[in-house]
């Protein structure tokens, strides 16, 4: 591998998604804006790491995923609402945990945050389309940084779930296949399947905990956008189910994680990075 | 003379003139005649005003059969009784049209020998005119039916109609003498599965004659749900070919977008040769057409999205508050007459690319867009100084590059568009000549 930090298959493949976004979605997102949300996440995160005496170094690829993460995800008319996502995204790092975990995902808890603050923010889920060439582009991209992090298991739990029970309302409706194909086709759903909900220091730790946590979101997000009719509903979902991840570690043990096997005595300190498996 | 200088108002459009054309409408219901005419369902205008779960959903419609004919079943999210349908002014939706239609605007290049203006000066919009443009229950126990509402609304008979199962439905319906088009039972069923109602509308023939209406008038239907959708599977039904749709959203809060396909907005700014202004309507089709395929035919396009207080430049006359109201905007009132932004999307959708309902929903995007495309008018006087004689050199390039975009847009031909661009005689005069009249007398 070329990297041996997973983060940085991250970053590359964001970045790739978010300049064909720009290219090929037509999306309006501005550079400028972009720019901004970036430079926001960096600046607070090293700041906070000042605080708490941490390797900014060592956790600026988090704070680079966050935001590019919420670049991808969130729109605003104004780019203070931006960087005020970005802000709390990254501050949520450093004062919502519980020991070395994040309570919520941070790029999720910036976007939650400015859509229930602001009168500004909106989330667009059907910018990506359903088309095959970028459902294999994620794919493909997100089992590489998954394979890299090994929490392959909750985008795959989240997803069998999500598509089991929107194929037994497709069954029951009386709906044809296609209608099914077009839900799980959605670029938006798999970008938030692959790169959302996966990062490793939200997940539970243990694996059978991991696929409770991702099957309740998915129900979560069938229930919301079914029932209540919320199109952001994945994100929604994902916010009122991440605390349960540290009820989830308590009653199941399961290996911590690193983002790097030499930062293994680092990561004591490291208050802001995720983590991958121990090997 | 002002750079920039706007002296003419192109008024044409209307692109939606094609779909004035079409045979029949509807949009999210099918046709269910009560003769054996054979009707298909081509195009449509609904505007849908909403703030909040609140919304006024208003059907346009260009029918062109035979009023006696005239039946439709749509799907409804909540039951509705008789004062919450009523029949709207057909101008407003003409109005909302004539506002939002994509416009063609012309400007005309200065002498580039003249003065230069302040700026400010230069800023003067242009101006543009679109063209036209613009309860009784009564339960049926074995069919599972339930008449929930049955009332008559101007030339109107409507039944509201729930249902347990779509065997049911449609024995009822035929029963009564709607004519269900083949395939349309296994639609209903998720239909009725979701708990949706069913409005049923055809036309009372006596109220009709004595309206002295020409053409049937917009249904505008009022209900309160966190759906926001309109049911297009129903409309495929008896479609034949693919059918377009122009949505007209209206909201306090800024754009409206597609959910479940991608929103585009549609190519817009594009210099184009001068001969566009005679065939507006073709350039529109082609290229509407053009970007259609190349986005895939399954997203809806954005024509225009803007605050309704203003409009740069401005195809009609902005809807006064009344207007607006009548449009839906029932959170309009005086103090606040301004506050609705419209978004305007055109939807040409076949089945086998938009399987699944339009779902929508309303963002705090409040950027405006309007499609606009731009003839330029060139400078035709005599060069009296260098900066004339190198902007004469320069038209041949303008000219091609409007022979390009045009191409690009539309699909067109590049050669048949050359071909009728304009001739630019060069009056480049050599230095030497200058030389020559001057001393010599004779160039």
């Amino acid at each position: 591998m070329l990297f041996s930090d997973a983060r940085l298959y991250q970053i590359l493949f964001l970045s790739l998604f978010l300049g064909v976004g720009i290219v090929a979605r037509d999306w309006s997102l501005h550079p400028l804006m972009i720019g901004a949300l970036i430079a926001t996440c960096c600046c607070v995160q090293w700041i906070a790491a000042i605080q708490v005496s941490a390797p900014f170094i060592k956790s600026l690829p988090s704070a680079l995923v966050t935001s590019l993460g919420l670049s991808l995800l969130l729109r605003a008319d104004h780019v203070g609402t931006l960087m005020l996502a970005g802000t709390l995204a990254i501050l949520s790092k450093f004062c919502l945990r519980v020991q070395d975990k994040h309570i919520f995902n941070p790029g999720n808890f910036g976007i939650v945050a400015v859509l229930t603050l602001t009168q500004d923010a909106w989330v667009s889920p059907g910018q990506w389309g359903e088309e095959g060439w970028y459902v294999l582009l994620f794919l493909s991209a997100g089992g590489l940084v998954l394979g890299r992090i090994g929490r392959w298991d909750t985008s795959v739990a989240f997803l069998a779930s999500y598509a089991g029970l929107e194929a037994v309302r497709n069954l029951w409706l009386g709906w044809t296949w296609d209608v099914w194909a077009h839900r799980m086709m959605s670029g938006s759903l798999l970008v938030f399947a692959l790169f959302m909900i996966t990062d490793p220091r939200t997940v539970p730790n243990a694996r059978i905990a991991r696929i409770i946590w991702a099957g309740a979101i998915a129900l979560l997000t069938f229930y919301l956008r079914n029932f209540w009719f919320i199109s952001t509903a994945p994100f929604w979902a994902l916010f009122s189910l991440a605390p349960l991840t540290i009820l989830l570690d308590r009653m199941f043990s399961g290996d911590r994680f690193i983002w790097h096997q030499d930062a293994l005595e680092l990561s004591e300190v490291d208050m802001t990075d995720e983590l991958l498996p121990v090997p | 003379m002002k750079l920039f200088r706007v002296l003419l108002i192109t008024c044409f459009i209307c692109l939606t003139s094609f779909f004035i054309a079409a045979k029949a409408w509807a949009f999210c219901g099918f046709y269910v005649a009560k003769a054996d005419t054979k009707l298909y369902n081509q195009a449509s205008q609904v505007a849908i005003a909403r703030n909040g779960n609140r919304t006024v959903l208003t059907m346009a419609n260009d029918y062109q059969g035979d009023v006696k004919d005239f039946a439709i079943v749509i799907p409804v999210p909540v039951v509705l009784e008789e004062n919450q349908v009523q029949i709207s002014d057909p101008k407003i939706v003409e109005r909302l049209d004539a506002f939002s239609a994509p416009r063609l605007v012309e400007y005309f290049d200065p002498d580039p020998c003249a003065p230069i203006w302040r700026t400010e000066d230069r800023l003067m919009a242009p101006q543009a005119a679109s063209a036209e443009r613009a309860a009784s229950r009564q339960s049926n126990g074995a069919l599972g039916v339930t008449v929930e509402s049955q009332f008559t609304v101007g030339e109107y008979d409507i039944v509201i109609l729930s249902a347990r199962e779509s065997g049911g439905l449609e024995t009822w319906l035929t029963q009564n003498g709607y004519r269900i088009p083949q395939g349309a039972r296994q639609l209903l069923q998720p239909y009725i599965r979701q708990r949706l109602k069913f409005f049923v509308a055809k036309v009372n023939l006596e109220v009709y004659e004595t309206s002295g209406y020409q053409s049937l008038r917009p249904i505008q239907i009022i209900y309160e749900s966190p759906r926001f959708m309109l049911p297009i599977r129903l409309g495929m039904v008896n479609a034949q070919t693919a059918q377009d749709l122009i949505v007209y959203i209206l909201s306090p809060q800024g754009q409206a977008e597609v959910t479940n396909y991608r929103t585009v907005k549609v190519p817009s700014d594009a210099e184009v040769p001068l001969y566009v202004k005679e065939e507006f309507s073709d350039f529109y089709k082609s290229m509407f057409a053009t970007a259609y395929n190349r986005e895939g035919k399954n997203v809806a396009f954005v024509e225009y999205a803007w605050d309704m207080a203003g409009c740069d430049p401005c195809s009609a006359e902005p809807l006064t508050p009344d207007e607006l109201r009548q449009a839906g905007a029932f959170w309009v009132t005086p103090e606040t007459p301004q506050n609705v932004f419209l978004t305007r999307m055109h939807v040409r959708y076949t089945r086998d690319r938009f399987p699944e309902d339009l779902i929508f929903q309303q963002t705090n995007n409040r950027e405006s867009f309007q499609g606009r495309y731009i003839l330029r008018h060139p400078f035709t006087g005599e060069p009296t100084c260098s900066a004339g004689q190198d902007y004469q050199r320069s038209l041949p390039r303008v000219f091609e590059r409007q022979a390009q975009t045009l191409a690009r847009l539309t699909g067109w031909e590049i050669q048949e568009i050359r071909e009728r661009l304009p001739q630019v005689q060069s009056r480049f005069i050599p230095w030497w000549q200058h030389f020559f009249q001057a001393f010599l007398g004779h160039g």
